[in-house]
């Protein structure tokens, strides 16, 4: 735009005041001001008459409607929750029923989406097939011993197990190997492992001996296998040796008695 | 005062997880939001889709609302606005180039923009009023530079005044007024030199 010079005000400042002057918030010697101008110049008055236009065509504008389902979509990705899911009490009359249904649905509102279904079948799809790998059956369950006796063994059998696997696990055998090994090295003696190996063999030759010889020979051979050679981790426990724990604690309890 | 106070009661009962009070501030701003969405970007599947990221972004950052800055207002017309500039950037809503003599999308029967504009016995103004007069300024918004069009979006159609369009758009209240004026210019040139070709 030219920037004419006119009297009282500049082309620059008509352009300033533009805005104002459509929202008629233009008074007293600036608005005349304005307005002298804008009569005088050409330019100005093409400009005061578009801008005015432009702002009338704009105006005429509607609202435009959002699609009907635009609140329900927004409350969905957002908590989760329908805007129909707020609680409605139940009209008078009803059955039992209905009147339940009015009250448990507001409080099963937040899990009654398409979102937790999903997960909810995702999750019973997940361990149901991790069950079915790990070889468990639903239809086992009938045979189940549900007396004290038999889910006490069930207990110790499943505590025995998860030991057994613990301790066979290679890594944790290269650990205690390690540590053993640590722990022998930072021994300044070495004699005991070497004077525990005969002792040991020797006891394997030698017939059984009474109660307290037996203990006394038990803890060596523990020993031994402690300190001297490393523990076959793959090995379960002998039979005997798990005998032997449960004679030695039946002695103890018949002393104690 | 009263409605400002109300507002930031609704904010806080929100952040503090009342759902209630969420579903009423979407209750209460979807209709704006998508308005502004929707003037911006032309389309209306554009701006519903739009409108609920610009709520998923206000419900995850809810919380740095600062009362005392701004109205909730002028926030949430600066988070659509931001979101708008977002999308505009990556080009998806780019600037519709094509002809106001082309036909679009060959509908109408082959009338011309200018042909649905023209009307011997009536001026633009009174054309304005109807559907598809509508249809035609909301066209001719498209084609104007988007810090023109978001300008006299804000003003125009929002009513917002020049203050907080100021605080949304981050520029001083005389680069808004001008963009303003030049926007209403703009519009007001193709709308009239459409109208004058025909003539």
């Amino acid at each position: 735009m030219p920037d004419h010079i006119q009297p009282g005000m500049q082309c620059a400042e008509v352009e300033a005041l533009l805005a104002d002057a459509i929202d008629g918030t233009l008074h007293g010697a600036t608005l005349a001001a304005f307005e002298a101008h804008r009569d005088s110049c050409a330019a100005c008055r093409v400009m005061v008459e578009e801008a005015s236009r432009g702002m009338r065509w704009l105006k005429g504008l509607d609202e435009a409607e959002p699609p009907r389902h635009l609140v329900h979509n927004i409350l969905a990705q957002t908590i989760g929750q329908m805007p129909e899911a707020h609680p409605v009490p139940a009209p008078k009359g009803e059955g039992w029923l209905e009147r339940l249904k009015g009250r448990l649905a507001p409080m099963f509102a937040p899990i009654a989406t398409p979102r937790f279904a999903m997960s909810f079948g995702m999750a019973f799809f997940s361990i149901t097939m991790l069950l079915s790998i790990a070889g468990f059956h639903i239809a086992d369950l009938r045979h189940v011993d549900l007396s004290a006796k038999g889910i006490s063994k069930a207990y110790y059998s499943t505590q025995a197990r998860v030991v057994r696997y613990y301790e066979n696990i290679r890594l944790v055998y290269e650990i205690e190997t390690r540590v053993r090994d640590i722990r022998r090295v930072a021994t300044p003696s070495d004699e005991q492992p070497q004077q525990a190996a005969p002792q040991n063999n020797q006891q394997q030759n030698n017939p059984p001996k009474g109660d307290d010889q037996q203990d006394k020979d038990r803890r060596n051979q523990n020993y031994n296998r402690e300190m001297g050679r490393p523990a076959l981790a793959a090995s379960p426990p002998s039979s005997n040796q798990v005998m032997d724990e449960v004679n030695s604690q039946a002695r103890l309890n018949r002393r104690k008695a | 005062m009263d409605d400002v106070q109300a507002v930031n009661s609704l904010v806080r009962r929100c952040v503090a997880g009342d759902a209630a009070a969420w579903q009423e501030i979407v209750q209460q701003y979807h209709r704006r939001i998508y308005n502004i969405c929707y003037r911006f970007c032309g389309s209306a599947e554009d701006a519903s889709d739009l409108t609920q990221e610009v709520f998923i972004k206000m419900y995850r950052t809810l919380s740095t609302y600062d009362g005392t800055r701004a109205s909730f207002m002028t926030w949430v017309t600066t988070v659509t606005r931001n979101l708008l500039v977002d999308h505009f950037r990556k080009g998806k809503y780019d600037r519709i180039t094509d002809s106001l003599d082309a036909v679009p999308g060959g509908q109408d029967e082959g009338l011309t923009l200018a042909e649905r504009l023209e009307d011997p016995s009536a001026g633009p103004e009174a054309r304005v009023q109807s559907q598809q007069a509508q249809k035609l300024v909301h066209e001719a918004l498209g084609k104007l530079s988007p810090e023109l069009r978001e300008a006299v979006i804000l003003r125009d159609l929002q009513d917002m005044d020049y203050k907080d369009i100021a605080i949304v758009l981050k520029v001083p209240e005389g680069t808004v007024k001008s963009r303003i004026n030049r926007g209403r210019t703009e519009l007001a040139r193709v709308l009239q030199r459409n109208y004058k070709q025909v003539n």
